[in-house]
């Protein structure tokens, strides 16, 4: 049996002896038919995270780029990761914007526009799931290239970004630590690429979840670069320099989360073999060493008091 | 690309010159059918899973765009038209030999149904809330209606002159008058509504959030009766030869045999895998797309004994070519 079969089998059982009760007792149902996708997420997300440990907390003992004495700081990323790759944020996320995504959609049908797929944008790749498929992929790492490079630029959007940067021991559980008002904009941003191009094929899940585990691996605390291959895939060496304190803030390079290309175009790439110190040294202590709940209200003070500022300048 | 005209010209072409048609449609009678085919819409996989009936064996797999999910026959049964959600499109097939015959793009169609006068083509919207009614031959949009959340079932009067469908997110049942394109009514009918079937005279309304049917007055919604079949009732089938009705009950995990005049329950099988829409061959076995594990059970309703036939994820629709040989209209729901 395919692992892609073997996980649908596990979400259905999921769906069917967990959700769906759930939702059949409190009269959810009209949900009836998405909850087996949410489980699917649900079981992927927790495979991304299984593998993930099993490839690099080896190799972050084997060779690893700092030596902690205690891993405390670690455990609240641990919650990150969990809190939004086993679903709940996006889940939640999905919920909560259901309706003004379905009403704003409405309304530009309305108006005649239909969303169109890459392609339906270009005809010849009807038929080629795979390549769409790499495509898809190439566009959306691009789009959250420039996401990720606004978030350095603009003040405020910093004030929520910093809470990624503030965390002085990172290691592969980094990647989701981030503001949950980060996460919305973040979905909005993907939203409106996905009325402009679509949503990519859904049919290679594995695939996704690869994409994934190289965004988990390119934040491990493992000595490892890519050698030959650092210009084709964004490698720990890479995105640790973009963590590094002193490119903390507003002048930051490596904005690219899994192909480096585009900050070779915008000539934002620094490929020096150097394994610096990562954090953000003008971050409050909360956002680095805070319980998760310290580090969201301090994060949306900082935000609300760099909106206030802005408004009085 | 096939653009919306090509696609569907055979309906086209046969609106245009109606005797014409008459010959043309007579003709395949002389030559030898070809063998009896199934398509499954596999929603997950964004593929059209094609199987050879007698060697149950997939034969092929056509690409869609996204979520391909359900099926209507064009009225002049040339054309099987598939619906893809969220690839705003709508795919056409040739319903003897699965040849892609284009596709059109109209926003998010979910299920699907002409109407039996063959002027509409009723298309619920799930995602945006929208019903809407295309010109059969042309495809242009003729109206557009908001009746609240989640549109997901659909079925007609014989006559043509109402339309049902049901309010899976407002839980509630729409009516339409089709001369006048004007909402008839909209009741409360229960939690999450969702399989709708115009049966004797009566509608036939599964409740998903409930654990079976009610029967409803069609003039105005009242309900008459209720038949419970198993928790999370999905959707309805006739089954045209036998004279039975099978509920498929998503929560239950079954599908229940149901006498069509007392409505009660006569047998439930269990159909592990999350059984969804189903077909009937002519030797009177039901064809079951099974979404979670990915495969068609094919089921002896004598024994309950089912052999299975592996697809592509999250297989939603079927669609059995056998059902060509039948006189009259053929939708999903009337196997
Ligand atoms: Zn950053
Ligand atoms: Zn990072």
């Amino acid at each position: 049996m395919g692992l892609d079969r073997c996980f649908s089998i596990i979400a259905g059982a999921i769906d069917q002896h967990l959700i769906l009760p759930v939702l059949y007792r409190f009269g959810w149902m009209e949900w009836g038919d998405l909850s087996f996708n949410w489980a699917l997420v649900c079981v992927y997300g927790l495979f991304a995270v299984i593998l993930t440990y099993a490839v690099c907390w080896p190799l972050e003992a084997w060779r690893p780029v700092e030596h902690w004495p205690s891993r405390k700081a670690v455990l609240v990323d641990i919650f990150y990761t969990l809190l939004n790759r086993v679903g709940v944020i996006p889940v939640v996320t999905f919920l909560l914007f259901y309706q003004v995504q379905t009403d704003f959609t409405g309304q530009l049908v309305d108006m005649g526009f239909i969303p169109p797929t890459l392609e339906t944008l270009i005809p010849g790749l009807f038929g080629h799931p795979l390549i769409t498929f790499g495509l898809y992929a190439l566009i959306l790492d691009f789009a959250d290239y420039w996401r990720h490079r606004l978030s350095h630029s603009f003040r405020a959007w910093y004030a929520l970004h910093a809470l990624h940067h503030a965390q002085r021991q990172m290691s592969f559980w980094s990647d989701d630590r981030n503001h949950i008002l980060d996460d919305f904009i973040s979905f909005l941003w993907f939203f409106a690429v996905g009325l402009a191009i679509g949503i990519p094929p859904l049919q290679f899940p594995l695939l996704i979840l690869g994409l994934r585990f190289m965004e988990s691996l390119s934040h491990a605390n493992i000595r490892l670069s890519f050698g030959p291959f650092e210009r084709l895939l964004v490698s720990p060496r890479f995105h640790r320099l973009h963590h590094a304190k002193r490119a903390a803030g507003r002048h930051s390079c490596n904005y690219g989360a899994v192909f480096p290309f585009w900050d070779m175009i915008f000539r934002t790439a620094d490929f020096s073999a150097v394994w610096l110190p990562t954090g953000d040294a003008k971050a409050p202590e909360a956002l680095a060493t805070g319980s998760y709940l310290a580090q969201q209200l301090t994060g949306a003070k900082m935000f609300a008091a760099a909106l206030a500022r802005r408004r009085h300048t | 690309m096939i653009t919306r005209r090509t696609a569907l010209s055979l309906p086209l072409a046969l609106a245009a010159a109606p005797a014409a048609a008459q010959t043309m449609l007579a003709a395949p009678a002389a030559a030898p059918a070809p063998a009896p085919i199934a398509l499954v819409m596999n929603s997950g996989g964004a593929s059209v899973s094609v199987i050879d009936m007698t060697s149950r064996q997939v034969i092929n797999t056509l690409p869609t765009y996204r979520e391909p999910s359900h099926w209507a026959l064009t009225p002049d049964k040339r054309e099987i038209l598939i619906s893809d959600a969220s690839g705003n499109a709508l795919f056409a097939f040739n319903p003897h030999t699965a040849k892609p015959l284009g596709h059109v793009r109209i926003a998010d169609p979910y299920q699907l149904g002409y109407t039996p006068d063959h002027r509409y083509l009723a298309v619920n919207a799930l995602r945006l809330d929208h019903v809407d009614f295309y010109d059969a031959t042309t495809l242009k949009l003729v109206k557009r209606f908001n009746p609240g959340k989640k549109p997901s079932h659909l079925d007609f009067s014989p006559n043509s002159r109402w339309s049902f469908h049901s309010l899976q997110g407002s839980n509630a049942l729409a009516s339409f008058d089709l001369t006048s394109l004007k909402m008839r009514w909209r009741v409360p009918i229960g939690n999450t509504p969702a399989g709708v079937l115009w049966h004797r005279g009566r509608l036939l309304v599964c409740i998903m959030g409930g654990n079976g049917i009610v029967e409803v007055d069609p003039r105005n919604g009242r309900i008459l009766r209720g038949q419970a079949t198993g928790r999370g009732a999905h959707n309805i089938f006739y089954d045209e030869a036998g004279q039975r009705l099978y509920v498929s009950n998503r929560l239950g995990g079954t599908l229940s045999a149901l006498d069509p005049v007392t409505l009660q329950v006569q047998r439930n099988y269990r159909i592990p895998g999350g059984p969804d829409d189903i077909g009937i061959d002519p030797a009177g076995r039901i064809w079951i797309a099974r979404r979670f594990a990915e495969e068609v059970a094919v089921m002896d309703p004598a024994t309950g004994d089912y052999d299975t036939i592996p697809v592509g994820r999250s297989p939603h629709g079927i669609f059995l070519s056998t059902c060509l040989r039948q006189t009259g209209e053929i939708t999903a729901e009337r196997l």
